[in-house]
């Protein structure tokens, strides 16, 4: 029972991490843009859900849809006036202005907000299944998680922009002579990229406390979740994550709490060397 | 010729005496001028909301020491400045602005930022250049470690949070024998997770779980999984406010029991009381301050009464103890810079050497590493969401409770 506990709270973590990989990995994949700008878009998502909740009183589910519709907003308009003017440089330059982008959000939320923690004091209790307990909001933020990578997915596949995009991924120059316009596609993933982490900052308020603290430790995790599943891919991050939760989950209880990252950071080290595409060896959204 | 010029040199000589004993003294030049208080702060990055408390009651004293015309230095008046830089909590930035303090802005004395951590970092700094620099929130033993003369804190040892707390504890549930400890794998809540494990043994206490948890760490369910299987008398957690808030969480998710709970220093902090609502009751934990203490002493705060009323007056809010004890180090610089009738740096290192005085936030005496000498601190407890002093039994307004 105790390794069946252990499995389930690795899955359910690791859920949680794909749900925050999701829109780093779909940046990466199709910009080629490592956008260190995520961490505090998660953590901007979550302090506009507490601010619904803790203000007006509004649960943050249903906060969720319009906190990623607005941030779905920053992340275009940020992409159309700035990163664009700069997305064909060398990755170090988008790198650069990401990085300085964060330093402002980042900052702007610590003066604002302050970095105090706070947390949306909901306590949903815990589901029982046969004596495997799973707490409810992170069941509920698995769910939510696995939902909107489902349709992030869908969309990839079966619509017009999600081909747009992946034309675009494969060959921007060869996408702009049939007429997809190129910038706007750009302007348009970072936006889905940014929607995504705003839906993760909701879910993540009801499950984590909302402090600017965190920020660097998401976009950490993003990294290493991208490196294990492979880059730029829905499947990917979904991969990915399950697989460092599970694995950090297990290290915790045979290694001691200290050794938990450790073992996750060694595993990326690993599959840098012997697997770069990842483990589901999927390069990009083909 | 000889003689001539002899006595134009006697001349001389009797001129030069004299201009010299009609100009003021050097001490009494520096005395004229405004004293620089230097303070590295981190302002912005993880560290802010601690930074912004130290600035918060540093303003406090500097608006009315300054009301009050300044420090009385030798009997002149002299304003206070303080000069404050942002480190943006990191601990290197935070030594190239202690450096910056000390050579470029000129201050005389550096007060230093939050943690243990980056106070020896500034520390180090500031004993290389002799300036005196006051510690408000670094409590580990080995930050004073390095007998600097200059580095003075207010902070009493660690080891006051830990046996008090077990001989109370004892008394509460005499039943009490299966401990477990879960500390954050960084400078104070490692420091305190090592020490309550060695106190707790020490006392014959069963320390059967005994783990650090990495920074960065987002899932305690492996390591409370296993406390849950030893059935605790007493769960024993350290780290800052969001890994408290998440570990206690987490414990209710997973059914983690335990008559006594305690998170160091979660219940100091509103925000972990606002953070965590009913799951915050019933936790308890040590203090370095708390504002039913009834203190009387030195300084611009002549009671507790009167530091805590005019900080709720400005603040809306409870001070808490690093408030208080970063308020107290200006205090006692004050008082230094006063019994040494000088701001010359070795002057006022051996008055703070000498200090023995009360204040507000308590009574200050330095063991010879430069420590605030230990005593019981304040064993406090969240009860319907407010903070409840347990002991020492002077100061107590609260009975313990244990969690059902």
């Amino acid at each position: 029972m105790d390794y069946l506990q252990t499995l389930v709270n690795g899955i359910v973590l690791g859920t949680l991490y794909a749900c925050l990989a999701v829109g780093f990995s779909l940046v990466w994949g199709v910009l080629n843009v490592i956008n260190m700008l995520h961490g505090s878009l998660i953590i901007f998502g979550g302090y506009l859900t507490y601010f619904a909740w803790h203000s007006y009183g509004i649960h943050p589910l249903l906060a969720l849809p319009a906190v990623s519709l607005l941030m779905f907003a920053i992340g275009y308009l940020t992409q159309l006036t700035m990163i664009n003017r700069v997305v064909n440089q060398p990755v170090l330059t988008t790198l650069t202005l990401t990085f300085g982008l964060d330093l402002i959000l980042y900052n702007f939320m610590t003066v604002y907000y302050t970095a105090t923690p706070r947390r949306v004091t909901l306590d949903l209790g815990v589901v029982d299944l046969g004596g495997v307990v799973i707490p409810f909001d992170r069941l509920l933020g698995m769910a939510l998680a696995l939902i909107l990578t489902g349709i992030l997915y869908l969309m990839m596949k079966r619509s017009k922009i999600g081909r747009a995009i992946v034309a675009v991924r494969m060959d921007s120059a060869a996408a702009a002579l049939m007429g997809i316009k190129v910038n706007s596609i750009y302007a348009i993933t970072f936006g889905i990229g940014s929607l995504m982490a705003g839906a993760t900052g909701a879910i993540f308020a009801m499950v984590y406390p909302v402090t600017t603290n965190l920020s660097g430790a998401y976009l950490g995790k993003a990294f290493v979740v991208c490196v294990v599943g492979g880059l730029g891919s829905v499947q990917g991050a979904l991969v990915g994550g399950i697989v460092l939760g599970i694995i950090e989950s297990f290290a915790g209880q045979f290694f001691g709490p200290q050794h938990a990252l450790t073992v996750g950071f060694l595993l990326m080290l690993v599959l840098l060397v012997v697997r770069p595409t990842g483990l589901t060896g999927v390069k990009g959204y083909e | 010729m000889i003689s001539i010029s002899s006595k134009l040199s006697g001349a001389l000589l009797l001129a030069a005496g004299v201009a010299i004993g009609a100009l003021p003294s050097p001490d009494a030049l520096a005395q004229a001028r405004d004293i620089k208080i230097g303070a590295p702060l981190a302002l912005t990055g993880p560290l802010a909301d601690e930074a912004k408390k130290q600035e918060v009651v540093w303003k406090m004293w500097l608006e009315k020491v300054n009301a009050a015309g300044g420090i009385n230095v030798g009997g002149t008046k002299s304003k206070v400045q303080l000069v404050q830089y942002d480190y943006q909590s990191d601990g290197q930035r935070a030594a190239q602005l202690a450096e910056k303090l000390i050579t470029d802005d000129k201050v005389d004395f550096l007060l230093s930022p939050f943690g243990s951590g980056h106070t020896k970092i500034v520390a180090t700094i500031a004993t290389r250049y002799e300036t005196p620099v006051i510690a408000c929130a670094a409590s580990s033993e080995s930050v004073f470690d390095q007998s600097s003369k200059f580095l003075y804190g207010t902070l009493s040892p660690n080891v006051g949070l830990f046996t008090p707390m077990i001989k109370h504890f004892r008394e509460k549930l005499p039943s009490l024998k299966k401990v477990a400890v879960l500390g954050r794998d960084d400078v104070f809540p490692k420091a305190t997770a090592q020490g309550i494990s060695a106190a707790a043994k020490a006392a014959g206490l069963d320390v059967y779980y005994d783990q650090l948890y990495a920074v960065g760490t987002m899932d305690h369910s492996a390591s409370l999984s296993a406390i849950k299987r030893g059935n605790p008398d007493w769960v024993y957690v350290t780290g800052y406010t969001q890994d408290l808030i998440l570990a206690r969480k987490q414990m209710q998710d997973l059914g983690v029991k335990a008559p006594i709970i305690t998170m160091l220093a979660g219940p100091a902090y509103k925000e972990y009381i606002d953070g965590l609502g009913n799951l915050a009751n019933g936790i308890t934990s040590s203090s370095w301050w708390h504002q039913a203490t009834s203190y009387k002493g030195v300084g611009v705060w002549p009671t507790t009464e009167s530091f805590y009323s005019e900080f709720v007056a400005k603040e809306k809010s409870d001070p808490d103890y690093v408030h208080a004890s970063c308020a107290a180090a200006t205090v006692l610089l004050q008082d230094a810079i006063e019994r040494a009738g000088s701001i010359d740096k070795k002057k006022v290192s051996e008055a703070l050497a000498k200090t023995d005085i009360s204040t507000f936030y308590g009574p200050i005496k330095f063991s010879p590493n430069g420590m605030n000498q230990p005593r019981d601190l304040p064993i406090i407890q969240v009860q319907d969401k407010a903070v409840k002093v347990l002991a020492p039994s002077d100061i107590k307004n609260g009975d313990m409770a244990l969690i059902k």
